[in-house]
């Protein structure tokens, strides 16, 4: 614990402190023009891509991931220090469960595994008609299919019309389209709701 | 055709876990989450019945399966190149919607791209960045 | 009684099909509709708006039939094969093209539902049952004008309750209700969500300095007195590293963002960009 608030001592420190501060001509070869004339990631289009990885996760030994893809191939994923963990909201590696669905971006080393740089848990993306609300809950329509969607409090966000995003998730109308981005409880018709787009 | 601006969103499809955006390999019969594909709102008559950019002043050529587009990410600048293999987004539920990144806007959704296509030019926690959409 | 339920029958079958028929052959999204519907798949996106009209035909003529006297069985039975046809088509839309729309009694985007199966399944109940009916609705209405009117209104009801595309005429505005009511949602605080605090990460000038170098999604966060810190996996000249961001916390302020990234295996600050006043090396 102690060496987490170390790390977060020196990274706030790096940030906000001042010290060792190197102006943005430094990053000047990083300018946002460069980038942009940047080739594309070069994968075929319409190709699968190799740096990608989705599946449902069958097998969690050490910091590797055992995944099963949808097309029956297994994939081997490699977690590190540097591996971003979504599940709802930023997390850990001992958050992971069995039986959780995942997608992974990262490199393909030679040996086959997915040095993972991002894992995404158990993340959807619907579109979906507010067929009624509830305390802290939100009944969604989506495809013909009812989906329970729990709003959590603090971690919630609701964006109206291209707004800044709001903790307040009451000007959702019922009857109204939605698409909501949430962490999926497995094997069930429940998520939990992460950021709701809403309409005008 | 010149550069589209507009905003970009994300869908799964194919064999794939959990509730999806679109159920079995989409309007094309190839749509897979893990490959470099997306979905384009004028791809048939039928398909254009349904997303309807017309309703929001959006003009988009008509591009049918397989057809190639980049998108690149108005925020980043990264770009990535994809195939048509389903029919949307529903453009027309959104009329207006805005997504920027600090004077860069994108008005209305004018294409979903599978979470391997957008996981390579944004976060899929994001759900939602303003692009601009090409043939070159 | 049951020769009464029997002999209504057809009022209500040929009420729903001159409803159906209506929708099919005089809407003006009529042929949207039918574009949306599982008959695309089913006979071809050519073939789908002519096969929708010709549904709606034949639906018109049933209930015509079904309407006018006499009412002779073989209208009933016409009726029921009409329901058993429509309830296996909505089984196959329910299966083959889920996201497809009903284009049953509306040409509001409907997908087919387990209501909209039962509400099939109810009228082809109605048109078994009508197969007994004795004499022709209209005789039956005049005998027993207030039986005959319960039984048509609790069968209405029942049809209003199975139909999905009703729903924003009565049961929507009824949970908006009981929203603006109860207020289920409301008070839904606990501080400003990170997701706000990554958007307005992505506004700002510091972002897009250091976009190109930014490898993963947020690793981790916590709150520094005014600032929220927002770290990402970054790769600067080939090393690990993290990109750090501070955001203000409990303002809308994209050009206050201040970044620093930070090598991983050594903890020195090899790059720093504080917002819009960025300071000279």
């Amino acid at each position: 614990m102690s060496a987490t608030m170390d790390r977060r001592r020196l990274l706030s420190t790096a940030v906000l402190g001042g010290a060792g501060i190197v102006g943005a001509t430094a990053l000047g070869s990083l300018a946002p023009e460069a980038a942009f004339a940047a080739d594309p990631v070069p994968v075929e289009p319409g190709a699968p891509d190799p740096n990608f990885a989705e599946g449902r996760i069958s097998k969690i030994s050490g910091s590797m991931l055992l995944v099963t893809g949808s097309d029956a191939v297994l994939h081997s994923i490699r977690v590190t220090d540097g591996t971003s963990i979504w599940k709802l909201t930023p997390t850990t590696f001992d958050r992971i469960a069995i039986g959780d669905g995942m997608y992974a971006r990262g490199l393909r080393l030679p040996d086959g595994t997915l040095a993972a740089d991002s894992i995404w848990v158990n993340i959807v993306s619907l579109h979906a008609h507010v067929a009624a609300v509830g305390r802290n809950v939100l009944h969604l329509d989506h495809n013909g299919r009812r989906i329970v969607g729990h709003v959590v409090p603090g971690t919630t966000a609701a964006v109206y019309n291209g707004t800044p995003a709001v903790s307040d998730v009451s000007l959702l109308r019922v009857g109204r389209h939605v698409q909501v981005i949430g962490a999926w409880h497995p094997d069930t018709n429940e998520i939990d709701v992460a950021t709701v787009y809403a309409a005008a | 055709m010149a550069a589209v601006i507009g905003e970009m969103s994300w869908f799964c499809c194919g064999n794939t876990w959990g509730p999806c955006g679109t159920v079995g390999h989409g309007a094309c019969g190839t749509c897979n989450s893990g490959s470099l594909q997306h979905a384009w709102p004028n791809a048939s008559d039928a398909c254009l019945a349904i997303t309807r950019p017309d309703a929001c002043g959006v003009g988009l050529s008509r591009r049918t399966c397989g057809f190639r587009h980049y998108t690149t990410n108005l925020c980043t600048g990264s770009r990535i190149g994809t195939t048509i293999a389903d029919c949307g987004p529903q453009t027309d539920l959104f009329c207006g919607e805005t997504a920027c990144c600090g004077s860069s806007c994108g008005s209305n959704r004018i294409i979903d791209l599978t979470p391997a296509a957008y996981s390579a030019i944004a976060s899929l926690s994001s759900g939602l960045r303003p692009c601009s959409v090409d043939v070159v | 009684m049951l020769a009464l339920i029997a002999a209504v029958q057809p009022l209500l079958i040929g009420a729903v099909l001159l409803w159906s028929a209506a929708v099919k052959l005089f809407s003006r999204q009529a042929t949207a509709a039918a574009r949306r519907s599982a008959l695309v798949p089913l006979v071809g996106e050519r073939r789908a708006a002519p096969a929708y009209r010709l549904v709606g035909t034949v639906e018109l003529a049933v209930a015509a039939l079904l309407l006018l006297p006499p009412a002779p069985p073989l209208e009933a039975g016409a009726a029921a094969v009409l329901s058993a046809g429509f309830l296996g088509y909505l089984a196959y839309a329910r299966r083959a093209a889920p996201a497809s729309s009903c284009g049953c009694l509306s040409t509001r985007r409907t997908p087919v539902t387990n209501r909209g199966l039962g509400r099939a399944g109810l009228l082809l109940v109605a048109g078994i049952a009508a197969g007994w009916a004795g004499e022709h609705w209209l005789a039956a209405v005049r005998q027993r004008p207030l039986a005959a009117a319960a039984v048509l209104l609790v069968e209405a009801a029942a049809v209003v309750v199975l139909s999905p595309e009703l729903d924003a005429r009565w049961l929507l505005p009824l949970r908006r209700l009981r929203a603006r009511i109860t207020r289920p949602l409301a008070g839904g605080g606990g501080g400003v969500p990170l997701f706000a605090t990554v958007q307005q990460l992505q506004q700002s000038p510091a972002f897009r300095q250091v976009a190109a170098l930014i490898s993963s999604d947020v690793r981790e966060h916590w709150d520094d007195e005014e600032w929220r810190i927002v770290c990402h996996g970054a790769r600067y000249r080939g090393r690990v590293a993290t990109a750090v961001f501070a955001v203000p916390r409990l303002r809308y302020d994209p050009g206050a963002v201040r970044v620093a990234i930070v090598d991983e295996a050594t903890g020195v600050t090899v790059a720093n960009f504080a917002g819009a006043r960025s300071a000279p090396a």
